[in-house]
């Protein structure tokens, strides 16, 4: 079924190309994620929402040029990666490269991207991506930030009046970005760092970190990890007798943290995107349709019960290429003259404004190239084995 | 304070029990064919999946390996039936009912919906034979082949493993019922019923493997293949076949730590490796042949992990992997007093 219905979208985009290209330029989104490899699980996801933009597009008109997707896969490795992008560069001639999944992939390719002058998107969490923003001049971002999430999650606890809180993360660059987060927002926000333990993916046995944990006696604990550690952690908190609030980053807000934690989690406060919990919106949030209207599309074309954070970065990404494209076009510029389009597609990216994403609001300028701000960071919390929205008191 | 060290006493004993197992099957390996196991780890990750799998009433992805290994088989004794037709067609019928065997039981034990410790079972039946077939493919045809070859082709056996494993399970990782869910109270430390049944289990393997290699003909038939390969073939055993089953055994050991490791922290693909590294170093405490050392061994490599990631947990593997030198520096000294 899954086979014929590409299939037909892949027939109907050759119909159209074939009926258009006559009179509209094309536009080449090349894309590099990481399909295989231990990143997977975000990648997967990631190419599954480019695939749809793609069956979309084939059945809409109205855009000034035909779109054509170019996918590969890296195997979450840096190297595969340059690789790639190299070939989206050269042979398939790109317009715009989304990629990576993750942040080493994504620091792999800057110079390669940077000197050839092609925009990039990268879906990767790091912010060391996307700063300083003059050396970045070419790369823009759509995930939120260790950063952004971490000073909404500080803020509660300062509202909750939390003034020692303890740090758990992987030992591996993921763990250091929330290292270094949490040390700038803790400093910033006064509030003092009293344990900092390192585990990883591999590791057996978490207790040891949880209770020494518990001995430096924290008002809350941050675990930046994914799952299945993060979920491992949360349960050697609980098992050590930690009864404290734990907060946990974005990287833990997919449901293998539930279903490896179970009631164990229940409670867990979750840095999160506002996929996860757009539900729980009030209708006046403008993400609010937006949002419904991507998991409505994605969860029936990949018969998934719930849409996860990472589909819609990606599927962001693609859509703030193609507002930009058609800027560049209805500026005048010839997208087939390479150079010129692929600098005028940078522009117009660094002056989207006000675009209402999946995964936020997005404002980009020439020194902010995330272009998310506290409207796009929200709390969520595990109840019942669901996410849902945390109001912060 | 007190229920910090109980805690941390606790946990690397139920860690030094799981790289028992690991060890006991690298010691066994080692003994009985030369080769130092790399991929030894590698058994841990097929048996945690395989139970995932039964436990969450999919096909297991192991059966592809099984018969796919199978066909391997037959096809590489193809020589034979120019020579000896009927031997071949005995062997090849043989293999051909063992693949449909195991195909039938998974089959049954699905539809039963078997408890925990019975689908171990099935998958211990699973996963064991793979030691053998990797046996076949890899050791077999190079009898005097050098320690070091081995090495070199069990760190490859690894990687292709791993990477089946990727390609038939995906990243994700997979949450396993534990044998009995829930745990007790013993003073102020939360033991998971779990730990115990590794602690059981673990006295089994090990008393299982004891009375098997001391008190059967083919367990005596190993250990004199141990002893000696070139003298036990001499009295008529068949190295080979003993090779074989002692890869078989190793990887049924290993299969089972993995089996009682994931529903501690959860099934996925690349499980294997650190676990088999960990047995390993404590398998060399006895250098590989001494299964009393290397029990020793494991249970220091498991006191230590504890202990290090709560101490300084950055350095945790750091200061685990760093025990190896003094374990070497110590069996040179030990066998240079033995050389006098």
């Amino acid at each position: 079924m899954r086979t014929l219905s590409v299939a037909a979208a892949l027939a109907a985009l050759t119909i159209s190309v074939a009926a258009h290209a006559a009179d509209k330029p094309e536009l080449r989104i090349g894309s590099v994620v990481a399909m295989t490899g231990p990143a997977s699980a975000l990648g997967l996801p990631e190419k599954n929402a480019l695939e749809l933009l793609q069956e979309q597009l084939a059945k809409d008109t109205s855009l000034p040029f035909t779109v054509k997707f170019i996918t590969y896969d890296d195997g979450s490795d840096p190297t595969k990666a340059v690789n790639n992008v190299r070939k989206l560069i050269t042979e398939d001639r790109a317009h715009v490269v989304i990629c990576c999944t993750t942040t080493p992939t994504s620091m792999a390719i800057l110079e390669t991207v940077t000197q050839a002058k092609v925009p990039n998107i990268s879906l990767a969490l790091g912010q060391s991506v996307i700063e300083p923003a003059n050396e970045r001049h070419w790369i823009f971002k759509t995930p939120s930030t260790d950063q952004l999430q971490v000073t909404g999650l500080v803020d509660d606890m300062v509202k909750r009046g939390i003034k020692k809180v303890a740090f758990l993360g992987l030992e591996d660059s993921f763990g250091e970005g929330g290292w270094i987060a949490m040390q700038s927002v803790a400093k910033a926000k006064g509030v003092e760092i009293v344990a900092s333990e390192r585990f990883s993916r591999t590791d057996t046995n978490f207790t040891p970190q949880a209770l020494k944990v518990r001995q430096s006696n924290p008002g809350a604990v941050y675990i930046h990890a994914i799952p299945p550690s993060s979920a491992l952690v949360h349960q050697a908190l609980k098992r050590v007798g930690y009864t404290g609030p734990i907060y946990h980053s974005g990287g833990s807000a997919n449901n293998a943290f539930i279903s490896i934690g179970k009631q164990d989690v229940e409670g867990a406060l979750l840095g999160t995107t506002p996929v996860l919990v757009y539900t729980d919106m009030p209708d006046s949030n403008p993400l609010k349709p937006v949002i419904a209207k991507f998991a409505a599309l994605y969860e029936k074309r990949f018969n998934v019960p719930k849409v996860d954070i990472f589909p819609g970065q990606s599927w962001d990404a693609g859509n703030i290429t193609l507002k930009a494209a058609e800027e560049v076009v209805k500026a005048g510029i010839k997208l087939d003259d390479l150079d010129a389009s692929r600098a005028a597609l940078r522009d117009k990216i660094e002056g989207v404004k006000e675009f209402v994403g999946v995964g936020g609001i997005f404002n980009y300028s020439p020194t902010d190239h995330l272009g998310l701000d506290h409207r796009s960071t929200f709390i969520s919390v595990v109840k019942n084995g669901e996410f849902r929205l945390y109001e912060s008191k | 304070m007190t229920d910090t060290v109980l805690f941390l006493l606790v946990d690397g004993l139920t860690s030094g029990l799981v790289y028992a197992l690991l060890a006991l099957s690298l010691v066994l390996v080692f003994t009985v064919t030369r080769v130092v196991n790399i991929a030894q780890g590698e058994y841990v990750m097929l048996g945690a999946l395989t139970l995932a799998d039964l436990l969450q009433g999919r096909m297991p992805g192991t059966l592809y390996l099984l018969i796919g290994g199978l066909v391997l088989c037959v096809i590489l004794d193809a020589g034979r039936w120019r020579r000896d037709w009927r031997q071949a067609l005995l062997y090849a019928s043989g293999l051909v009912i063992a693949g449909v065997a195991a195909l039938a039981l998974t089959r049954g034990a699905l539809a039963l919906h078997l408890p925990v410790i019975g689908m171990m079972v099935v998958a211990l039946i699973l996963v064991a034979p793979l030691g053998a077939l990797i046996y076949r493919f890899t050791v077999h045809p190079i009898p005097n082949a050098t320690t070091i070859v081995f090495v070199i082709i069990s760190v490859g056996v690894s990687m292709s493993v791993q990477g089946l494993g990727l390609l038939i399970w995906g990243a994700n990782p997979y949450p396993v019922d534990p044998i009995a869910a829930g745990g007790v109270m013993m003073g102020p430390v939360f033991i998971p019923y779990q730990s115990f049944a590794i602690l059981i289990t673990a006295l089994l393997a090990m008393g299982g493997l004891y009375l098997f290699s001391e008190f059967t003909l083919v367990g005596k038939a190993l250990q004199a293949s141990a002893m000696n390969r070139l003298g036990a073939q001499f009295c008529g055993i068949p190295v080979n076949a003993a090779g074989a089953l002692a890869f078989l055994l190793a990887a049924a050991f290993s299969a089972v730590s993995g089996m009682l490791l994931a529903p501690l922290i959860t099934a996925n693909y690349e499980m294997g490796f650190m676990v088999g590294l960990k047995g390993f170093v404590g398998g060399a405490m006895g250098g590989l042949i001494d299964y009393p050392l290397s029990l020793v061994g494991v249970m220091i490599v498991g006191g230590l992990e504890s202990t290090s990631a709560y101490v300084a947990s950055a350095y945790r593997d750091v200061l685990v992997f760093s025990l190896l030198i003094p374990i070497l520096l110590w069996r040179n000294t030990r066998s240079r007093v033995e050389a006098r």
